[in-house]
């Protein structure tokens, strides 16, 4: 990990901020119009998918390793101080959300590198660590409730198949379909995150460049 | 020493430093994780004792309806919701089962929610910088407090640029406005970090220096590890 200037620091805790206050009002909004029991789907993607778009777009403006994963930890730390008292899974989400980007980053380094800077990740790279980051919120459930409330695999999964036949209006019976499509419609939405963030650091970088 | 003393572990009266706290909230994360249903009451008991000698703080949730909203519909939905039904109350069929991996559920989540509370009442925020200088990001700090100031600013921002695109109609396109949205929040928030930046360069801040002692294991941690280390096997393997 590179050693982070005055300025890279400030960034970081710019764009922590700014996923932090995500968290703590649009999540609190969204907790109370979709309670934490009953609805994690479509609050975790969300959330799950600005954290990616705030975070990738951060990673515009501190273009090194490591970068990320300092703005989840400022994140998690604000979320922990917050007004709303401590909450583990949502400080366990957005941790592992701002590792698995950089895992993307790193991964998109491979066959996804496209760009001409050197070392810098691409479009494609910022996708799939959207990707990832989002894809969390589906083994979210797994972990938080086997930590939580001691819940196994299982229990969680027909719970998660139950919902989901609710959702897409799928017969249980389709318990793998079921499945399948709640992640992949993570990915999907993750990887839009990603593509986003990449026009939308383009766009700040302009604005600031045009404003001097 | 009086007896008072001996038994409060308070960080201000110098026994546990912040990694005695640290250790303290995974050995709980560890247990809940580990053990099994019934030995969660030992943990549960464990970490309100703790909770009660290093002060009471971290035992404030308790006082706060959001805590009990997350407890209370665990143990009160279990026997409606998990398990087989076997149980007949007016017309209400209920699972034996299910009250119990309600409680259990219950009780894990009350362990784990003032662990952290205990852990992040006897951190302050300048605690918390040296405790990560000390591991080696030694801005992260300064990061953490950039950002806890600068969220008021991005809240004012916020607001700002969200009754401007308003008043000129800018939600007739919903996309067009929530990017037009971001990028100047963002925008903003990044002019005025360079403020920051100047202001820190003035006072000479340099993020690689370090500032104050670092946090040194004192041997209350190193007791308080041992003892929880023992604890937490006895927890796991002592038959009941």
């Amino acid at each position: 990990m590179k050693t982070f200037t005055t300025r890279d620091w400030v960034y970081i805790a710019v764009f922590g901020a700014l996923w932090g206050a995500v968290e703590i009002t649009l999540g609190a909004y969204l907790h109370v119009i979709f309670p934490p029991l009953t609805d994690t789907f479509l609050v975790g993607v969300i959330l799950a998918g600005l954290g990616a778009i705030i975070a990738l777009t951060g990673r515009h403006f501190v273009p090194h390793t490591g970068s990320v994963l300092m703005i989840g930890v400022v994140t998690a730390l604000l979320k922990a101080l917050s007004l709303g008292g401590v909450k583990i899974g949502p400080m366990v989400a957005i941790l592992a959300e701002s590792l698995l980007i950089e895992a993307g980053l790193v991964l998109g380094f491979g066959p996804f590198r496209y760009s001409t800077q050197a070392r810098q990740p691409s479009r494609w790279a910022f996708a799939l660590a959207g990707a990832l980051a989002v894809s969390w919120n589906f083994f979210h459930k797994f972990v938080m409730m086997r930590l939580l409330y001691g819940q196994g695999f299982t229990e969680v999964a027909v719970k998660m198949v139950k919902d989901g036949s609710q959702l897409l209006g799928l017969d249980v019976r389709y318990s793998i379909a079921i499945l399948v499509v709640l992640f992949v419609i993570r990915l999907v939405v993750g990887a839009a995150a990603g593509w986003l963030a990449w026009d939308l650091g383009g766009a700040v970088r302009r604005r600031l460049a045009r404003e001097g | 020493m009086t007896r008072f003393e001996i038994w409060d572990l308070r960080l201000g009266n110098g026994e546990l430093s912040p990694w005695g706290y640290l250790v303290f909230l995974l050995w709980t994360l560890l247990l809940v994780g580990l053990l099994p249903d019934q030995r969660v009451t030992l943990l549960l008991g464990s970490v309100l004792l703790f909770a009660l000698l290093t002060g009471g703080g971290g035992l404030r949730p308790l006082r706060r309806p959001r805590f009990w909203t997350l407890i209370l519909p665990a143990l009160a939905l279990g026997p409606l919701l998990l398990g087989e039904k076997d149980l007949a109350w007016g017309w209400l069929r209920l699972s034996r089962a299910g009250f119990w991996m309600g409680l259990w559920m219950a009780l894990r989540a009350f362990c784990l929610t003032v662990a952290f509370s205990v852990a992040l009442n006897a951190l302050s925020v300048s605690e918390m910088a040296r405790l990560f200088e000390t591991v080696g990001l030694k801005g992260l700090g300064f990061a953490l407090g950039v950002a806890l100031n600068l969220l008021p600013t991005l809240q004012e921002t916020s607001e700002a640029t969200y009754h401007t695109l308003r008043l000129r109609g800018g939600f007739r396109r919903p996309w067009q406005a929530l990017k037009l949205f971001l990028v100047t929040v963002i925008a903003n928030a990044l002019r005025h970090s360079d403020d920051v930046v100047n202001a820190a360069a003035a006072r000479a801040f340099e993020p690689t220096l370090r500032r104050g002692e670092p946090v040194r294991f004192q041997r209350a941690d190193g007791l308080l590890a041992v003892a929880l280390l023992g604890l937490g096997c006895g927890f796991a393997f002592w038959p009941l």
